[in-house]
């Protein structure tokens, strides 16, 4: 899978690569409108991480560029800019998706996960971890083809851990994800805790492998094959 | 007190002075004439009534009356002649007719006779009443000055209306005017120098003070634009930095603090960035919104996220209550309302919510004392009672929401913390 990210911020264009680098990506990177226009020109990606705001031009003329030329890429704009219109304006061209910044890591691996995957699935998709099953379309999880049965937020929870496998999770990213960045990160995470707690007791019960591991002060961590 | 009020008093004033001297002399003067005049008929009459005794001694009938006028002739002695001096002098006389005294101006004077005898003459003649004279002069300055005083009015309210309407015009103008507000150019023409060049000052100090809240304005956006990028390096890198490098628990929970400061500061620069937006009108977009589905919906994921503080929580609704908004607008509108309500609840306490047709109220239980109607919508508004991790800007969003949209919104304590929001 190959992903290019088009962001002239040196230090956060480097932080994202590695991210995602660790999620075996291979990732390229571009600094400026004339080397995006570029590299989109020569290769093809599966996913384009694009900023609006470059050095030398519009990151949405580069994603007009890129359907002008009827390419597959799926497209996330990444913007400082956190407005309706650019949203609007960046879907309206195509763009699969919007990120603003700041966002966690965690967060940027789960956008750009499930529009590769809402680009490869045609039938239904899931996503295995050990005997752990999820089906994000049909909002279904299971353990060993027995279903496990979640409220809507610990399937969120689920879903969210089951993208980023093996990686530390902010606590105050989990809030986010099932909550959305306006409610407070305070408020929420008594909420994160418990919910968590639930979702590792039915997770337990019905003999998971998979497991949610705390990490305190931090966050959380999907373990995939914890030590006995 | 008006101008026009202010001026026609004392313009009033001055023209009472001015009539009661002009009175005054007009008086005199008039007197003045009449006594003249009537000192020259008494003379001419004396000169008239010698003559005619000098021709003929029994000719005139002595003491003679006629209705003006009446002389009277009495033979005195030499010595009484010698010592003679002619004098004029006021007097009254009783007139049967009209049952009153009525004034006269007399004349007392001695002639030598062709006989060579002595004769005093009197010569009167009945004057003007002067208390009458007074009485009507005093009348008719009194109906000359009311009347000077209508027309002063009629004439000063005309030409203060056509003079100062540039005037009034531009005093309606400021008092509509706000900064950021769409009110129109000023436009009042004058031909009048000093109005002229009162529209100039004030047009140039409200295009400058515009041009200076305009720049503020887009400062607090762009400043919060610039601040995105490096925060979001921060934030990356920290995560990053926990997630690949082999610490110990203490440093991860040092690196979890970091993060949770930095989150703060993140969410600070929304709000501030979501303040300005609205403030600056860019959410243009509006549907129409379902306000008690938005509210019932609000207040259960509130409910989902506050369940360890065992919050009752009421909706009442009473009637269908819709406004025309923007999507995310009344979202933060509501969530900010419901929010705020829930985190100032004690745990146990209750949160009742009550949607009218026009009006939503949010209503909760608290042991905090009333907080300061006037300050509670102000950004970062200090209360006794303020959570540290709240950003201090929930309230001013309403505030800048409402304003928005030209809602009210206003606090009250009854007991209760009220928040009502008039759509």
């Amino acid at each position: 899978m190959k992903i290019l990210i088009i962001e002239d911020e040196k230090s956060l264009r480097e932080v994202m690569a590695r991210s995602l680098e660790k999620e075996r990506f291979v990732v390229e990177e571009a600094g400026d409108y004339a080397s995006a226009l570029q590299k989109i020109n020569d290769y093809d990606y599966d996913c384009v991480l694009l900023d609006i705001m470059l050095p030398g031009g519009s990151g949405l003329s580069i994603l007009e560029e890129l359907k002008r030329a009827r390419k597959r890429e799926s497209v996330i704009i990444i913007s400082a800019k956190d407005s309706i219109e650019d949203k609007v304006t960046g879907l309206d061209l195509g763009a699969d998706d919007y990120l603003a910044k700041p966002f966690h890591l965690a967060e940027l691996n789960a956008r750009v996960k499930s529009v590769i995957r809402r680009k490869q699935a045609d039938g239904d998709m899931h996503i295995s971890i050990g005997n752990l099953s999820v089906f994000p379309d049909r909002h279904e999880a299971s353990i060993d083809g027995k279903e496990l049965k979640l409220n809507r937020k610990e399937f969120d929870l689920l879903y969210y851990f089951v993208i980023n496998p093996d990686r530390l999770i902010n606590k105050t990213a989990l809030a986010e994800s099932v909550w959305g960045d306006r409610i407070d990160q305070a408020d929420s995470l008594d909420f994160i805790y418990s919910q968590v707690k639930n979702l590792r007791k039915k997770m337990k019960t019905a003999g998971a492998t998979p497991e949610i591991k705390a990490v305190y002060g931090f966050g959380y961590k999907l373990v995939s094959e914890p030590e006995p | 007190m008006k101008l026009i009020h202010y001026t026609i008093g004392k313009l009033s004033v001055v023209m009472i002075v001015i009539l009661t001297v002009w009175a005054g002399i007009f008086y005199l003067n008039i007197f003045d004439e009449v006594w003249d005049e009537t000192d020259d008929s008494l003379e001419n009459f004396k000169t008239l009534i010698i003559r005619q005794f000098m021709r003929d001694t029994t000719s005139l009938n002595l003491g003679d009356k006629d209705l003006m006028s009446q002389y009277r002739i009495r033979q005195i002695s030499e010595e009484e002649a010698v010592r003679y001096r002619e004098r004029y002098f006021d007097s009254t006389r009783f007139y049967e007719t009209e049952l009153d005294f009525d004034p006269i101006r007399v004349l007392k004077t001695a002639f030598r006779g062709p006989n060579n005898h002595y004769y005093e003459l009197t010569v009167q003649i009945s004057t003007m009443e002067q208390d009458d004279m007074l009485q009507a002069m005093l009348m008719w300055i009194v109906i000359l000055y009311a009347s000077l005083l209508i027309c002063l009015i009629i004439v000063s309210q005309i030409v203060f209306r056509k003079s100062w309407r540039p005037f009034y015009h531009l005093m309606d103008w400021l008092r509509e005017f706000t900064l950021g507000g769409d009110t129109p150019p000023l436009d009042n023409p004058t031909k009048v120098k000093e109005f002229q060049t009162l529209n100039e000052t004030i047009a140039q100090m409200t295009r400058r003070s515009e041009k200076m809240y305009n720049q503020q304005r887009q400062f607090i956006e762009n400043a919060s634009h610039e601040l995105q990028t490096p925060l979001a390096v921060c934030q990356n890198k920290l995560e990053f930095l926990a997630e690949n490098t082999p610490c110990n628990e203490e440093q991860l929970q040092e690196i979890g603090q970091l993060h949770d400061t930095l989150r703060r500061a993140i969410q600070l620069n929304k709000s501030l960035l979501l303040l300005s937006r609205i403030e600056n009108g860019q959410f243009h977009e509006t549907h129409d919104i379902d306000m008690n589905r938005l509210v019932r919906e609000t207040a259960e994921d509130f409910n989902e996220i506050y369940e360890h503080k065992e919050i009752k929580t009421h909706i009442k609704e009473e009637d269908q209550c819709a406004a025309q908004m923007n999507d995310m607008l009344a979202h933060i509108l509501v969530s900010n309302l419901v929010k705020n309500a829930m985190t100032h609840t004690p745990p146990g306490g209750e949160v009742t919510i009550d949607i009218k047709r026009n009006e939503i109220l949010f209503s909760n239980t608290s042991d905090n004392p009333p907080l300061d109607p006037d300050r509670v919508f102000t950004r970062f508004y200090q209360s006794d009672y303020r959570r540290k991790d709240s950003t201090g800007l929930g309230l001013a969003i309403v505030k800048s929401i409402a304003n928005f949209y030209r809602f009210n919104v206003e606090y009250f304590h009854d007991g209760r913390h009220n928040f009502r929001i008039s759509l």
